[in-house]
């Protein structure tokens, strides 16, 4: 499925939610699903900066693809960011560097998706496009 | 009536909603909120007399410059101070450290000397004298807490020694709400060295009344925001005969006395440390939060922050799965910072945002406290005039099934 066809699916879901503590309590099932995350990874190399809480993101590279592991030590922004990588996950570089979808315009997640200066997600985003950037250009 | 029965009337702020809840806002130790005057005061300067203070031969400047200059005054009466000319605008409290810190090493200190600070402070109370230590090869040490979350005494004794050139601790803690006993600390230091005594009042002035003649203190410093007041205004007190030794560390318009293009004099106190246009709206807005305190009186406002910090202890302690980080002492403020086994701070914070409830997550400025005791972050809840019993009980409805929903 194309990125924009995956964000419009999960902007479908949430939307069914009619509360910010409603779409939270999704979030924080995606996070208690996500449970691969290696442990001996959680280290600085692959966290994202400018979290409240601790956020991890590993991309690895198959087929000419590109697909995201994700962890936080927070349960909503684990679910926020297991969200993010499964709409990057499984496309190429070059789709990745292409979409210019705005997570923060189509997702109404209230403060955790608003664009505040120190924003987390911001930073998870530019992560993921930093690291196709550099496959596509390699 | 009591003052505080309709007093969130005063603050145009709580008429919003969050989250379709009323708004539960306990997180004034970061900010405050704004009483109407306050923003009237503002208003009136930028509707009907605004003009550049200082400067101007005509009515709206004349105008203007008194409304700034008196708000001097206040603050002096205020703290107690012995005379207006100590009172020195700055943008914030942390700008207050940052002038200290520079101008004090400046002048006074020499390598070797040393720095006492307590593991509790904010940051603003330790980068400044971290930056100039480096500059001018000065020795920080930090005075022990004990496990009370109050200030180890008997480490105090042993670290202070005529080496101690300056001691700058805070007046309410941020984290715990520790009210230290600055009158006792003050004598241990005198009795020890001859080092200068700076109080971070920019928790303790919102809320207990500060007389600095009876604290014996060289500095105080705080904030504005923090007391009803607007943000980018914030005051130092300094002893005169201190002020009028200290050098500028800041250059500009407004400082200065004569200027030639190779060399400047000064202005006398307070205008040497007030370069530049001052932030005078800003300070006329202080002004009419201090009228606002002054009306309910400070005694009141601190029974107040008793009366709820009692309440929060009775509701908050024994809760299970709910650390508090509160000092036993018998004062103290309201401020309770908290941390839940197995969940995040953030994620308390964000669930409590969807009930309307504001509290703050992270470490607080005060990094290397939550590092000493192991914990990554806390969420905080502090209580100010406008809080009531029902906010806390909102709270913690709030916070018990936040627990129950993040599991």
């Amino acid at each position: 499925m194309a990125i924009n066809e995956k964000v419009q699916e999960y902007k479908k879901i949430l939307d069914l939610f009619p509360n910010a503590q409603e779409k939270y309590q999704y979030l924080i099932e995606q996070a208690k699903d996500n449970t691969n995350f290696p442990e001996e990874l959680r280290n600085d190399i692959f966290k994202v900066s400018g979290c409240q809480s601790k956020v991890w993101l590993i991309p690895q590279e198959k087929d000419e693809k590109v697909f995201f592991m994700s962890d936080s030590d927070a349960l909503i922004a684990k679910g926020l960011v297991t969200l993010i990588a499964s709409i990057y996950s499984d496309e190429t570089p070059e789709d990745i560097v292409n979409s210019n979808i705005d997570l923060m315009e189509e997702f109404e997640l209230g403060v955790i998706l608003s664009p505040a200066r120190r924003n987390g997600a911001f930073n998870m985003l530019k992560m993921i496009k930093d690291y196709a950037n550099k496959l596509k250009n390699t | 009536m009591s003052e505080f029965e309709n007093i969130k009337k005063d603050f145009p702020i709580f008429e919003r909603e969050v989250n379709s809840k009323k708004l539960t806002y306990l997180d004034s130790g970061a900010t405050s909120q704004k009483p109407q005057s306050v923003i009237d005061a503002m208003n009136n300067v930028y509707t009907n007399t605004n003009a550049n203070v200082h400067r101007g031969t005509y009515v709206l400047s004349a105008e203007t410059t008194q409304l700034y200059e008196s708000v001097r005054s206040k603050c002096k009466n205020f703290l107690n101070a012995y005379h207006s000319d100590e009172i020195i605008f700055t943008k914030g409290a942390t700008e207050g450290f940052n002038l200290l810190a520079n101008s004090i090493s400046k002048k006074f200190l020499q390598p070797g000397d040393e720095i006492l600070l307590t593991e509790i402070e904010h940051h603003a109370n330790i980068i400044p004298w971290q930056m100039v230590a480096k500059q001018y090869k000065l020795v920080i040490k930090y005075i022990t807490i004990n496990k009370n979350f109050s200030i180890d005494l008997d480490d105090l004794k042993q670290k202070i020694s005529s080496k101690t050139k300056v001691v700058s601790i805070t007046g309410e803690s941020n984290l715990s709400g520790l009210l230290p006993d600055v009158k006792l600390i003050r004598s241990i230091v005198k009795e020890n060295s001859d080092a200068l005594f700076i109080l971070d009042g920019a928790q303790l002035v919102p809320h207990r009344k500060v007389d600095v003649q009876e604290l014996g203190i060289d500095f105080i410093i705080f904030s504005g925001h923090k007391l009803l007041g607007p943000t980018g205004i914030g005051v130092v007190w300094g002893r005169l005969d201190l002020l009028n030794e200290l050098e500028p560390v800041s250059g500009g318009g407004d400082m200065i006395e004569e200027v030639y293009y190779d060399r400047a004099t000064w202005a006398a106190v307070p205008h040497k440390f007030e370069a530049g246009t001052p932030p005078y709206v800003e300070a006329i807005g202080l002004g009419a939060a201090i009228d606002y305190l002054e009306n309910i009186t400070m005694e009141k406002v601190s029974q107040h922050s008793d009366m709820l910090r009692k309440y929060a202890q009775d509701i908050f302690y024994d809760l299970d799965r709910v650390n508090v980080i509160h000092t036993n002492e018998k004062f103290a403020g309201c401020t309770f910072s908290m941390h839940i086994d197995e969940i995040h701070a953030a994620d308390i914070s964000l669930m409590l945002d969807t009930y309307g409830v504001a509290v703050r997550a992270g470490h607080h400025c005060v990094q290397p406290f939550h590092r000493k005791l192991g914990i990554d972050a806390t969420f905080r809840a502090t209580g100010y005039i406008y809080n009531d019993k029902n906010d806390l009980d909102v709270f913690k409805d709030a916070l018990m099934s936040s627990i129950e929903m993040l599991g």
